[in-house]
């Protein structure tokens, strides 16, 4: 094949010329390994930053919101049951009704209904005057959904959990309830009915007749006709005139001889008076309001919901124990640094003491809440029993991301199913716009770079070999042939390659680790994640931000693949270069060993 | 030898020559002139002669050797070496046969200068032997034999000419060839070394029986060899040889 004593002398000898030809290479390699890493380090970002689903462990997120098309009329739909915090009744058969499409007007007036129930009335919070903090659960623009549609996510094939979770807006109010600003009085008025008289029998009627009689002739004397006065229609029926009935019953000694049923039919109605005090615009009054998320967490599954146990950054988790749970929350470290909270603080909310066991980091998502609660906490919290507003997905495989996504659509009609890449695609900022970069340019970039060290190597080879044209001349002469010649320069180039190789991995690292130190910021935008709960701030008119807004710093990952990408580049580059050299070492006829030379 | 042609032209003997040439040209075309180099040669050298090439430079002697050691092609005319026609070989045939037949010293002597002198000659046994150790151990042996045992991991540059010639003369009877072609091998030399040198390569040539091949100005190193050709723009115009 070719004299390895020969390439090692031929690179050690001549170590100039190798190393100038081995740094030219090893710059452009580590240029490649830079701007890898740097790719690298964007999609690491973009995953940590833009990937919460798979961050959390979860694949799918399916929720349900308000359709922007109205359709068929669902199947059941009750009134909303309203009261503190009361989205409960909301809606009752979202997932339920089969047959039923997607939200329709009637689901929408229910959510609305279920978002403004809370400050109907402050004057149920105490008597007028009284101080008040009240927080209020409402869902948002995601609509609960009873918690059976977990189970029918889970049995679906592909899906290895499902988890229901709820994630709710907080109305922190305080302020004092507020006089009464408008005094309706109703009632006090009689009501007259026009009815028909029960039917005398042939006995009660003679009776009344003559008891009529007697006190018409004690009334008005014996003289007056007695069939004048008679009442008409009797026992044959037909419905007396009112007047007339009423003309007659009027007189106290005549209603003596009425029968009891026919007194009572002439009893008037009187409407008992009362009063109704109506507040009629709440946020007038002192109240304060502010806002913030909650959202639950199931404590026995700690790899799967909207927050993992891996990214608790300080305390424990939420017990297991219902009991303990009852009392014990999660914040997250953005909130906890914004109000001053450490752990084991308590937070008083809507008079219940619960003790902050921990803190989380969770990824940026629409869904980021402040504080997280057990889910059945939550559920009774926000009086939702039994009802979620997520479910979180899991699949065995990525692959069946797609599949499973469409089977639970499927499954229940109407729902909004979200997946890792239909997340990615709503995020904005310095982050998405590098990474769009390095998408377009990093690989062209890459490629010229390397194409660049390519010839540069292949140019210094190709004045090396120029130099040796009597040496080359004389190989041939002493019986060397020419694919000999040839494959002796390609493993010398071979050898520079991988000389370039390894200390272009060297410049490679020590580019990545200065951009990992140094760190830049990207931002990034994550907006109108249907995920989050923010939305509901548009149905109370409230401000809340409505996209979460996160930097992140890029670094510039080393991964094995990329350090052997950088080496077979050098080694190509090695190889380029011999085969220029070599092909120009090819053309050197033996004769030149002996002509041309002095 | 192993090529035994059956062809009418080719019929070796044991009396065959080593070579023959007969109606030779070679021309080079540079720069849209032609020149002449060599203008029909015609010759015959035994196995084991001793040859002087002389003449001006200019005169053909460096075209004429590149053809005897199957560097080069002639333009016309035939070329035979040991019964095997070089003119229409491949470059394939004509590297094995530099390889196994023929040992070249040149005037510069064109060791690798990266390789020390053992190296440089084995280096020149890498096409026909697999073994580094079994390349080195005959390199040294070689080198003994020129007297240069002392210098054998010597790189070029640390070698006197002289030295550098004899490590020359061990590559190029590395492969026990048939015939060794110098061109100008004392050009460089002082006139010492020079004697020296071709002292070392007439007792190769006793005690192997190699040809010797020898262009030189070299008055001396003329007349030491049996025959003596004398070229002229491109033709022999004198080949004399001495009992």
């Amino acid at each position: 094949m070719f004299s390895l004593s020969y390439a090692w002398n031929e690179l050690r000898r001549r170590i100039g010329r190798t190393l100038v030809t081995a740094i030219g290479l090893a710059a452009g390699v580590g240029l490649v390994m830079g701007i890898i890493g740097v790719s690298e380090g964007l999609s690491v970002a973009q995953t940590k930053a833009l990937s919460p689903l798979g961050a959390v462990g979860t694949a799918i997120i399916v929720t349900r919101t308000v359709a922007p098309t109205l359709s068929t009329v669902t199947t059941t739909t009750t009134t909303p049951t309203g009261g503190f915090g009361g989205g409960g009744g909301g809606a009752g058969g979202f997932f339920s009704g089969r047959g039923a499409s997607s939200l329709n007007s009637s689901d929408a007036a229910a959510l609305a209904a279920a978002n403004s129930s809370v400050i109907t009335d402050l004057a149920k919070l105490g008597p007028a005057g009284t101080k008040f903090t009240h927080d209020f659960f409402v869902p948002g623009t995601l609509i609960t959904f009873p918690s059976n549609a977990v189970g029918d996510v889970s049995k679906i094939k592909g899906v290895t959990s499902a988890v229901g979770a709820l994630s709710l807006d907080a109305l922190h109010e305080t302020g004092t309830v507020p006089k009464i600003t408008a005094t309706v009085k109703t009632g006090g008025e009689t009501i007259t009915a026009t009815v028909k008289p029960p039917v005398l029998t042939a006995a009660q009627e003679a009776a009344e007749r003559s008891c009529i009689e007697k006190a018409i002739t004690k009334e008005f004397g014996s003289g007056a006709g007695t069939t004048g006065t008679t009442p008409t229609g009797g026992s044959g029926g037909g419905a007396r005139p009112a007047g007339g009935f009423g003309g007659i019953a009027s007189n106290p000694a005549i209603n003596k001889c009425l029968t009891p049923a026919q007194k009572a039919y002439r009893q008037d109605v009187l409407v008992p008076e009362q009063t109704i005090n109506e507040v009629l615009n709440p946020p007038t009054t002192n109240t304060q309001t502010s806002t913030y998320t909650v959202a639950s967490v199931d404590p026995s599954n700690t790899t799967s919901g909207l927050v993992t146990k891996t990214q608790l950054v300080k305390g424990t988790w939420i017990s297991k124990n219902p009991a303990t749970a009852k009392t014990q929350i999660l914040v997250t470290t953005a909130y906890a640094s914004q109000k001053g909270l450490k752990v084991d603080q308590t937070l008083t909310i809507n008079s219940v003491k619960y003790k902050i066991v921990g803190l989380v980091n969770p990824t940026l998502t629409g869904d980021v809440s402040d504080i997280y609660f057990s889910l059945s906490n939550l559920q009774s919290l926000s009086s939702n029993a039994n009802r979620v507003n997520e479910v979180l997905v899991s699949v065995a495989n990525a692959k069946d991301v797609s599949t499973a996504a469409k089977a639970i659509k499927k499954e229940l009609p109407g729902a909004t199913v979200l997946t890792s890449a239909s997340l990615a695609d709503q995020v904005t900022g310095s982050l998405s716009n590098a990474r769009k970069l390095a998408d377009d340019l990093g690989g062209a970039l890459a490629v010229v770079v390397l194409l660049a060290a390519f010839l540069i190597a292949g140019l210094l080879t190709l004045s090396s070999v120029s130099k040796r044209v009597r040496e080359i001349g004389s190989l041939r002469a002493i019986g060397w042939s020419r694919g000999r010649v040839v494959r002796q320069i390609m493993a010398e180039t071979l050898g520079i390659g991988v000389i370039g190789g390894v200390v272009g991995i060297g410049i490679g690292a020590i580019i990545c680790l200065i951009i990992g130190a140094i760190g830049p910021g990207l931002s990034v935008t994550s907006t109108g994640l249907a995920v989050g709960a923010s939305s509901a701030s548009s149905l109370l008119h409230q401000a809340t931000t409505a996209s979460v807004v996160t930097t992140v710093r890029l670094t510039a990952p080393i991964r094995f693949v990329t350090v052997v990408i950088a080496f077979l580049g050098a080694l190509m580059g090695g190889l380029i270069a011999g085969a220029i050299g070599g092909w120009r070492a090819a053309r050197l006829s033996p004769a030149s060993a002996l002509r041309d030379l002095g | 030898m192993t090529d035994v042609s059956t062809s009418s032209e080719t019929t070796p003997t044991s009396a065959a020559p080593l070579y023959e040439l007969r109606g030779v040209t070679r021309d080079f075309t540079k720069g849209g002139v032609t020149v002449n180099a060599l203008r029909g040669i015609d010759l015959a050298i035994e196995k084991g002669e001793t040859v002087a090439l002389e003449g001006p430079s200019g005169s053909g002697k460096t075209t004429l050797l590149q053809l005897l050691g199957a560097l080069d092609t002639p333009s016309s005319g035939h070329i035979e070496f040991s019964g095997r026609s070089l003119e229409n070989e491949s470059d394939k045939v004509l590297t094995d046969i530099r390889s196994e037949e023929v040992g070249f010293i040149f005037q510069q002597f064109n060791l690798i200068p990266t390789l020390t002198a053992e190296e440089n000659v084995a280096i020149a046994m890498v096409p026909r032997e697999s073994s580094h150790e079994k390349r080195i151990a005959r390199a040294q042996e070689l080198l003994t034999q020129v007297g240069l045992g002392h210098r054998l991991g010597h790189l070029p540059s640390r070698l006197s000419g002289g030295e550098q010639q004899r490590v020359a003369i061990a590559r190029a009877l590395a492969n026990s060839p048939a015939v060794i072609i110098a061109d100008e091998p004392t050009g460089n030399l002082d006139s010492a070394n020079a004697q020296e040198f071709m002292a070392l390569l007439h007792d190769l040539h006793k005690s192997s029986g190699v040809t010797l091949i020898i262009a030189t100005h070299d008055e001396d190193v003329a007349s030491s060899t049996l025959r003596r050709i004398r070229l002229r723009d491109g033709a022999i115009i004198s080949d004399s040889k001495r009992p």
